[in-house]
């Protein structure tokens, strides 16, 4: 049984991470973490390219380490929507980008389209991911573990992923309709200005 | 000529080469088309100069393949992998498009259909540059019979999905190849979406 609520963890990765690129999947992920955090722009909004947040992630992790010491990117994705793409873990596990971290928030259901079940409660991820070639796994589900396991992704070598069970609950959240063309230009903009301040340090 | 109307095989029949003979130097002749139009697609996309080529198994860009994984493509600083989808690798590129990389995706027709939502509900609606490399299957010279329903229908599904697309076929010389994946690069970048250009390597 789980103690956490997805607003909960996106809060929680947010003021972890709020100097570090983080791509977020569709539905209730994106717009839980814009009701808790608002528009950020270290934060790529997927509007919908199912079972595709890991990949994205992964581009822009194997991109950004073009430089020296780019730190990190997190993906934000939902026990479905990564069951949609679960081929991408093989990939990542392959190349093995070092700056990688991965959330799972897990509900066990498809919760914005009504709470259709996943296969989710079958699937051992730590597993999973382990014999996919990944660095580290872990699974969570209260509020001290979660922190424990973040500290411990920012600081470890990648690719890892933290499954975080959360519960059902939703907070009430609005449809996002901002033109994908911005989201991605102002995302960019924070890349390239992120990459400015680190080279000038 | 038989009472059926057909050519025994290996009777020449008024100075023709036989049947085995002629399938024989057809199948010399492509070889060597797929060599000369392989490498073509092979300079054009080093003129890109990828730092990261994903690709998915395709017997007909063999040459094309072997090129960038383990031939002199294979160079420090360029990333070569496998997708194990097309829909992944549109998704891989998206994200190193938005990191500043410069993907080159390379496949074969019959996967068009797997990537579609995930081109239209990323790369289009972003406005995403990508440059897709796909070889052409179906048709004339075709040998795989299962293939020819989707890959027939390339073109239509790209119209369809509103994405630009330019075919490099016997239509357009050889040496002309190489340019035009260049410039397909550029136009990605200039339009702000993704670009397939689709290389007919069997010689039809």
């Amino acid at each position: 049984m789980t103690s956490l609520d997805r607003a909960d963890v996106l809060r929680h990765i947010d003021s972890a991470a709020p100097d570090t690129p983080v791509v977020l999947s569709l539905g209730g992920n994106a717009r839980e973490m814009l009701a808790v955090a608002g528009r950020k722009g270290n934060h790529f909004i997927s509007l919908d390219a199912m079972g595709q947040t890991v990949s994205v992630a992964l581009g822009l992790a194997l991109g950004l380490d073009r430089d020296q010491a780019a730190g990190k990117v997190i993906a934000v994705e939902g026990d479905g929507s990564l069951l949609m793409g679960l081929s991408v873990l093989s990939t990542v596990g392959h190349l093995k980008p070092s700056g990688l971290v991965v959330y799972i928030l897990d509900n066990g259901v498809y919760l914005a389209t009504g709470g259709q079940p996943t296969a989710s409660a079958d699937i051992d991820l730590v597993a999973v991911t382990a014999g996919c070639g990944w660095r580290g796994a872990r699974d969570v589900s209260t509020a001290a573990e979660l922190a424990e396991a973040t500290a411990w992704a920012l600081a470890a070598e990648g690719p890892v992923l933290i499954r975080v069970r959360t519960s059902q609950k939703q907070l009430p959240a609005g449809y996002f309709l901002e033109d994908p063309a911005i989201l991605a230009e102002d995302f960019r903009r924070w890349l390239q200005s992120a990459r400015s301040a680190r080279l000038a340090n | 000529m038989t009472s059926a109307g057909t050519v025994a095989d290996d009777k020449p029949e008024t100075g023709q080469p036989a049947r085995g003979q002629r399938a024989a130097d057809r199948q010399v002749l492509e070889q060597q088309v797929l060599e000369r139009r392989s490498a073509a697609v092979i300079a054009g996309i080093e003129a890109v100069d990828p730092d990261h080529v994903l690709h998915l198994a395709s017997s007909t860009l063999k040459i094309v393949l072997a090129h960038f994984i383990d031939g002199p493509g294979a160079r420090p600083g360029r990333r070569v992998f496998a997708m194990t989808r097309e829909e992944e690798g549109v998704a891989i590129a998206a994200g190193l498009e938005l990191a500043g990389a410069r993907p080159v995706l390379i496949f074969q027709d019959n996967g068009i259909g797997n990537l579609l939502t995930a081109l239209l509900t990323l790369c289009q609606p972003y406005h995403l540059p990508l440059l897709a490399v796909v070889s052409r299957r179906g048709g004339l010279g075709e040998y795989n019979s299962m293939i020819h329903t989707i890959s027939e229908r390339t073109e239509a599904l790209l119209d369809a999905a509103g994405v630009r697309w330019f075919q490099l076929d016997g239509r357009t010389p050889v040496e002309r190849w190489a340019a035009e994946i260049e410039r397909a690069w550029a136009f990605a970048r200039a339009t702000h979406r993704p670009v397939f250009v689709l290389v007919n390597l069997m010689g039809s």
